[in-house]
Order: structure tokens, then C-alpha cells, then sequence
């Protein structure tokens, strides 16, 4: 028996969609109701749906032997995992945003004030990358806010389309990462099942590749 | 403070039932390291940061300073207090030492890991070579079977079979930096798009597959050039013998690509797993470079095995039991009841002995609250 951790929302029903083009049963999953652990005896699969800032936690834990979880989460959690595959869902930057009038003047305003849900990710971009000491606040949502408001210069942020930026007079100064979803597996689940888990990850890779030809 | 009444986080208390297994699996260990030629040390579990500085991330110890002001901090593992030792001495070499300790690691992020733990370890040191890794690695098997551990898989690696491929396939810094983490995180996806020929990216994926035993070093003997790659397999070949002598194969399979702590480690690493943990129940390997930075040339390899992880994977296998308290309790008249309480001690039965003055209804309430099977109410001679 694996157990699957999924990301809830959009996230796990595009892994469900790609399993079941890698030939896996997972009906059991697609059931709508409000269990949170949903299994399949038969199929050897027991899905479980958790917030995705918290799929890295079940899967280092060995709570579940696999997760599906955007990069976002991972590079922010730092958690120790196998990240075996690129799923290529979800597909999205992690950016630093600000006023335009700050485009390629960003290393020009000392000691920053940065608004965040990341404030890992933002520290290691700032500190490891650009060697560079700023003030980090820790925002919970609608972070385009914070410069608009004055409560920070910049904020480090999912970036999609960039619509919401344009549309509050902000834009992308630099690229922090490239995100997308990634297939975790637990370290030890990796040696112990491996039986189950090594043609899950060959299956799935199949079926990007499919994917890929099909686009 | 509101904080009277509970344990640091990371820390738990050993509570009575499994303090007692712990003690057991404790002095198990201890009786099988003592038949195998080691020595027991004690370090004092305080050391000087200077000890761990190059060795441990600040953020991991927990710090304060003595009263001269000079830095301090708690043992957060066996080996390197061992090391510090070993390296101030000049014992006749090899020199075998065993421990079983709580280690202290500060900023696990998250409830659930523990920050306080027990750990027992071997350190193999002033010995090089084959036979030595594989003293050890026996050993560290040894241990888990002794636990009652018996669904067990040890990874078998050899950092400098990576350090040879490196210099093998002429690589700079920054791809090998990029190898090492698609490596480690056994991401296959990474190396089919590297900038290499299609038999070195094939090399490559061998790693991170590997789990064979000698078909995986037959398969990639032909591929390495390097001398110290070559030599790596054949170590890893030779301990994998020595491991069949014992009886040992079955637990072994080879992970070149055990490579998470290669600036730490010089040659064999290995970790061992088991069901229903999420994280290895023991590791070990050979880091002849450690005793330098105190000073000392010195060939070192040992193991460590994590108790609270031995014990959280018997629960979870249901091969766990507390153990149970005493089992007898004599009360009554007190002069009589002390007698025979020290009687039955003498003979080996543990019993516990009334000093309240319960009444006989109130003894067997006692005792039936308290698990305790045997109660002997002694009248005095009035009866």
C-alpha cells in the first residue's frame, strides 16, 4: 500500500488526471465527499489531501511515501526528500515585484523592507544570492499590498500571468526561481518500497513524455 | 512561568513501562559491544563549541558559556566528542570505544522530530581498510537484529567513487554541484538533460538506481577509469563478502549515489531503514579526515543507531511491549511485612512494600489500580 499525498485543490485533481494517463485506478480519489483519507484496496493507493504547505511535512515523516507539491513549498520548507520528477504543473515564477519606476534600480535602495509568504525563500534569494542583509515581513495573502501601502519597498511572490501586478502598477523586477509541481518521495519508503514506488516514478515519466508529444 | 509544567519542545520524559524497554535495549547493545571488543566512554556532554565549529551548523547546537565567558555547548553526537579524544591521546592503535548517550540538536524544524535523543555508536579508529568498514557495518546490523529490528534494508555507498567519476568525466564545479543535488534528490529528469555524452549521462542514472548488490559494481566496473572510483567498488566489493560470511547480504544493497554528507565522510557511508520510521534507524562510515582538525592522521569508522527511532519502529510493528512494574506488594503489620518483603528480594522477586497502613480492602484496591498481581496482607499474628 503507497499513500499518495495531494495537494489540495487544482493541483490534485492535474496529478490525478496524469496518474490515471500512467494507467493507475484512482476513482477512489476523485470520490467528492469529505473524507480525507480516501483508499483503494485494490489498487494498492490511499490518497490523502492536506494543504499543500504541509505535503513536505507527511512525506519527510514518512506520514505518506509520496507527495506531489509545487517547488514553491519545497524550496520554502528545505525538507529532506527524493525530488524525483518535474511534473510540470502548475507552471509559475517565484519573483521580486515592485513599482516599475524600481526596474533595474533595485540594488539601488538600501536596507529593503520585503513583504512575503515566503520568508525562507526570500532571506536564502536575498542573503545567499545577493549577498545582501534586508527586513523581511511575513504577510499571509494579497501581498501586492504591501508596497502599495508603504508597509514594504518589494515583495517576493508567486508570479502567474503578472496581471494582478500590472493592474496595481507593480512589475517583476528579477526572477527568484522557475516553479512548478514535483513528484516527492520519502527517503526510507524509496528503499523499503521500492518495488512500488520505481515503476510509479518510470510510469509517470512515461506519461509526461506522452503529454509532451501530444502539446 | 507558565512553562512549569511541561518539557521543552523536542524533548520528551521517558515515562515508566518504556523507560524500562529503553534500559533494555540499552543494556542489550551494551552486553553486544562489550563481546565484540569495545569499550564504553562517557563524554561529558558538554563541550566546547570550538569542538563542533567545523563540523555542525550553529543554528543545531544549543549554546551557552562557562564563567569565563567562553562559548559552551550540549553533545550533539557520539563521534566527534569520541574524536576530540582519541586525538589528545596516543593510545596504541586500533583503538575500539562504544557509547550510548542523549544527544541535544537544536532548530529541527517541526513537532515530531526530536530534539533530544538517545543514540548507541561504535567508533573503529587508528584501523583502515575493508575488513574495518566491515566490522563496522556488521555491527550496525548486529544491532538492529538484537532490537528485535529484523525487516531491515542497509544502503551501502562509497563517497570517493563520486569524487573519482567527477574527475573521470573532467566536470566543473558548478555541473558537479548540479549533479550532486539531482543525485541526491534522485532526480533522474535533471541528468537525461545535462550537456553530456549519452554513455556518461548513462553512468550517471546508474547511480542514482542503484540497489543491486555485485551485479550493480559488474555493471559499472567498465564504465570507471578513475583509479579511486575503481577502488571504491572494490571496497565496496570486499565489505560486500565479508557481509556474506555473516549472513548479512540479504539486509545490503549498494546506493552509490549515498553521497548527502560527502564532505563529512571519506569512504564507506551506510544507513539502515526499516518499515513504519521515515527515517533512517542507523547510519555510519569511514571519515578518516575528521581527527585532523584536532590535529591528529588518524583511520576512523564507526556507526551510531538511534534508540527513540528503534523504539518508535517496534511500536509501530507491533513488536513493542512496556515493560510491566513489580509485581508484588506486601502490606499489613509492618514488622512482618518488611521481613518478608526483604525475603522475597533475597530470593530475586521484586516487591514493593506498604508504608501507609492500607487496610486489606484497601491494598487490593491499590493493587488492582496499579496492575499489581500478587498482593500478600500480613495480620501481625493476631489472627
Amino acid at each position: 500500500m503507497l499513500t499518495i499525498a495531494l495537494s489540495k485543490g487544482r493541483l490534485a485533481d492535474q496529478t490525478l488526471d496524469l496518474m490515471e494517463k500512467a494507467g493507475y485506478d484512482v476513482t477512489a480519489a476523485r470520490e467528492k465527499s469529505r473524507k480525507l483519507i480516501l483508499e483503494d484496496q485494490e489498487a494498492g493507493l490511499r490518497f490523502i489531501l492536506a494543504k499543500p504547505s504541509d505535503v513536505p511535512t507527511y512525506v519527510e515523516y514518512g506520514a505518506a511515501d509520496i507527495g506531489v507539491v509545487g517547488k514553491d513549498t519545497l524550496l520554502e520548507e528545505g525538507r529532506q526528500l527524493y525530488e524525483v520528477l518535474d511534473l510540470g504543473l502548475g507552471k509559475c515564477r517565484m519573483c521580486v515585484a515592485g513599482p516599475a519606476s524600481l526596474k533595474d534600480k533595485l540594488d539601488e535602495i538600501p536596507n529593503k523592507r520585503v513583504g512575503t509568504k515566503y520568508p525562507n525563500i526570500t532571506r536564502n534569494y536575498f542573503e545567499g544570492v545577493k549577498k545582501e542583509s534586508v527586513e523581511i515581513i511575513k504577510l499571509n495573502g494579497s501581498v501586492e499590498l504591501a508596497p502599495l501601502t508603504g508597509l514594504a519597498e518589494v515583495i517576493v511572490d508567486i508570479v502567474e500571468s503578472g496581471r494582478t501586478l500590472y493592474e496595481n502598477g507593480l512589475d517583476v523586477l528579477e526572477t527568484v526561481a522557475d516553479i512548478s509541481a514535483r513528484l516527492v518521495v520519502n527517503r526510507v519508503s524509496m528503499k523499503m518500497k521500492a518495488d512500488e514506488i520505481k515503476p510509479m516514478i518510470s510510469r509517470l515519466r512515461d506519461a509526461l513524455q506522452e503529454q509532451e508529444g501530444e502539446n | 512561568m507558565g512553562n512549569k509544567f511541561y518539557t521543552p519542545d523536542g524533548f520528551t520524559d521517558q515515562v515508566p513501562g518504556f523507560c524500562a524497554f529503553k534500559r533494555d535495549m540499552e543494556a542489550r547493545l551494551r552486553n553486544l559491544f562489550l563481546m565484540n571488543g569495545y569499550e564504553e566512554i562517557e563524554t561529558p556532554g558538554i563541550e566546547y563549541f570550538d569542538v563542533y565549529r567545523s563540523f555542525v551548523a550553529e543554528e543545531e547546537l544549543y549554546k551557552f558559556s562557562d564563567g569565563k565567558g567562553r562559548l559552551l555547548c550540549t553533545r550533539y553526537d557520539g563521534t566527534i566528542p569520541v574524536a576530540r579524544y582519541a586525538a589528545g591521546r596516543n593510545d596504541t592503535m586500533p583503538t575500539r570505544l562504544f557509547y550510548i548517550e542523549n544527544m541535544y540538536r537544536a532548530g529541527q524544524i517541526g513537532g515530531g522530530k526530536q530534539s533530544g535523543f538517545t543514540q548507541a555508536g561504535i567508533e573503529l579508529l587508528g584501523a583502515s581498510g575493508s575488513k574495518s568498514d566491515a566490522e563496522v557495518l556488521a555491527l550496525a546490523i548486529k544491532s538492529a537484529l538484537e532490537l528485535g529490528i529484523t525487516d531491515l534494508q542497509v544502503s551501502l555507498g562509497q563517497v570517493q567513487f563520486f569524487k573519482g567519476l567527477s574527475r573521470q568525466l573532467g566536470l566543473n564545479d558548478e555541473t558537479i554541484a548540479k549533479i550532486k543535488t539531482a543525485i541526491a534528490n534522485r532526480d533522474s529528469v535533471t541528468i537525461e538533460k545535462l550537456d553530456l555524452s549519452r554513455e556518461d549521462r548513462d553512468t550517471l542514472l546508474m547511480i542514482t538506481e542503484s540497489g543491486g548488490t555485485y551485479d550493480t559494481i559488474d555493471q559499472m566496473l567498465p564504465r570507471v577509469t578513475d583509479e579511486s572510483a575503481k577502488e571504491a567498488l572494490a571496497n565496496i566489493k570486499e565489505i560486500l563478502d565479508i557481509m556474506e560470511r555473516y549472513g548479512y547480504l540479504k539486509y545490503v544493497s549498494v546506493d552509490l549515489g549515498l553521497i548527502e554528507s560527502i564532505d563529512y565522510y571519506t569512504g564507506m557511508v551506510f544507513k539502515g531503514y526499516t518499515y513504519e520510521v521515515g527515517f533512517p534507524i542507523f547510519t555510519g562510515g569511514r571519515y578518516d579526515d575528521a581527527l585532523k582538525t584536532f590535529g591528529k592522521d588518524m583511520a576512523a569508522v564507526g556507526f551510531s543507531i538511534s534508540l527513540t527511532l528503534s523504539m518508535t519502529a517496534l511500536m509501530r510493528q507491533d513488536k513493542f511491549t512496556p515493560a510491566a512494574g513489580v509485581k508484588v506488594i506486601v502490606g499489613g503489620d509492618f514488622e512482618a511485612a518488611m521481613v518478608t518483603a526483604e525475603a522475597l528480594r533475597a530470593e530475586g522477586t521484586a516487591a514493593a512494600l506498604d508504608t501507609t497502613g492500607m487496610t486489606e480492602e484497601e491494598l487490593d484496591a491499590y493493587a488492582k489500580a496499579k496492575g499489581i498481581e500478587t498482593i500478600m496482607y500480613m495480620d501481625g499474628g493476631k489472627a
